[in-house]
């Protein structure tokens, strides 16, 4: 898996290495590297509690690791200077806001703040979303401070923009916008993007990459094409567990079937041998079904 | 006699599936060859751009892009001088019909299979597809 950790050139705009983290008795991340390729859409996805805040908090600089290190934008996640933090947006699960100031009020004084600031891109979308601009941050619903805080992020012109969970307050609507304009973003922009959901359709549309964290390991990071391309779901027909094989990826027994069924990953090219053994079977994966496998 | 019904290609004329298995430049790869195949998109039609299509379906531009790329590279469409994709001149349009079922061949093979797995009688099934090819619902 290692091999997928390699980047094309330059240094990613977000990188980590060996990140350990415990909470008391608990193991949070468990040495995880990890690695943004510059211009992709990066979905972190994860059960609940798999790790994936606590992973993007420490990218952030946000918590004590026990091991490892973060740079982001090629600068330690711990020390960023103003001008990278410039250059970053950043929305985390659940905004802080200064609850008595209006919509209208912080979109003025962040304008003054950010030199590369999109005014125009703010009133189109305040105008768009119908977010009301009178209104103190501290009285709007969860959904609408999650919209300011991505319109916050964006304006920015962010040439990193990491979102926490982004579409989890949002309506379907809403989602689908923030999925194009992330999309488009990347696309024409440039801008490398990180956001971490545990709902598998907003990621199949706009990711370009995928990681997948269970448990606090990254079992798999690929780019989203590969992971359909090169993984699959073998069936083998086997009353004993079969023994392990190269490229296995997870296994569980399937009683039903009356054998077990694995993930196995292509390598250089070709599938497992065990594929070709007598009643074996190898079925393509979506997304959804790839993450069940290797969650359950 | 075969009639062609020539489509005015927009971002719409696409249909993705982003839950499939197949990833999302293949499934525009092959169904732009399915229709440059069947003669529907003519020489010199004019693609939607990669921001249309990437826009309207909330899908990244740069798996759009790969698609086109790829399309571009069979010699099945080509850059226009502006900006722009369209159907190459030299993509011949309605091909024979055996080079067209050789494109559908694969699918077919994955429906007999599970057709046979589903233990469904052949009539069945043909019938359902007959309904399914003249009404397309």
């Amino acid at each position: 898996m290692n091999a997928m950790l390699k980047i094309s050139a330059g240094v990613a705009p977000l990188q980590a290495c060996g990140i350990c983290k415990r909470y008391d008795d608990r193991t949070a991340l468990d040495t995880v590297d990890f690695a943004l390729p510059e211009g992709a859409v990066l979905g972190l996805i994860g059960r609940n509690g798999a790790g994936k805040s606590t992973l993007i908090r420490a990218l952030m600089g946000l918590i004590d690791v026990d091991a490892g290190n973060a740079t982001v934008l090629g600068e330690p996640a711990l020390a960023m200077s103003d001008a990278a933090k410039e250059r970053l947006g950043y929305v985390p699960q659940d905004p802080d806001v200064l609850g008595w100031l209006r919509v209208d009020e912080m979109f003025a004084l962040l304008r003054g703040q950010y030199p590369r600031w999109d005014q125009e891109f703010v009133e189109a979308q305040l105008a768009r979303t119908l977010l009301p601009r009178d209104r103190a941050l501290g009285r709007l619903s969860p959904g609408e401070r999650q919209q300011v805080a991505l319109i916050r992020a964006l304006a920015v012109q962010p040439s990193l923009l990491v979102l926490d969970e982004p579409a989890a307050a949002l309506d379907p609507v809403a989602r689908r916008d923030l999925l194009r304009e992330i999309a488009l973003r990347a696309g024409e922009s440039g801008t490398s993007v990180l956001f971490s959901t545990h709902i598998v359709s907003d990621l199949e549309r706009v990711a370009s990459h995928v990681a997948f964290l269970h448990q606090g390991r990254l079992l798999l990071q690929a780019p989203m094409d590969d992971l359909k391309e090169r993984y699959a779901r073998l069936w083998l027909p086997s009353r004993v567990a079969p023994p392990r094989i190269v490229g296995e990826i997870s296994r569980r027994p399937q009683q039903a079937f009356g054998g077990w069924s694995l993930v196995v990953e292509q390598i250089d090219g070709h599938w497992p041998e065990a594929t070709q053994q007598p009643g074996a079977r190898l079925e393509t994966l979506g997304l959804e079904d790839l993450f069940v496998e290797i969650a359950e | 006699m075969c009639i062609v019904v020539l489509i005015h290609m927009d971002a719409s004329s696409l249909t993705i599936a982003p839950g499939a298995p197949e990833p999302i430049y293949r499934q525009i790869v092959e169904q732009v060859r399915r229709l440059i195949a069947g003669g529907q998109l003519p020489p010199g039609e004019l693609m939607p751009s990669v921001r249309e299509v990437a826009g309207f379906h909330a899908i990244n531009p740069m798996t759009v892009s790969r698609a086109y790329s790829l399309l571009e590279g069979e010699g099945l469409l080509e850059r226009l001088r502006g900006t722009g994709m369209a159907v190459a001149q030299s993509a011949r349009s309605a091909r024979p019909e055996a080079e067209r079922m050789s494109l559908i061949e694969p699918r077919l093979h994955e429906l007999a299979r599970a057709a046979r797995e589903l233990e469904l009688p052949a009539s069945r099934v043909l019938r359902r597809l007959d309904q399914l090819l003249e009404n397309g619902e």
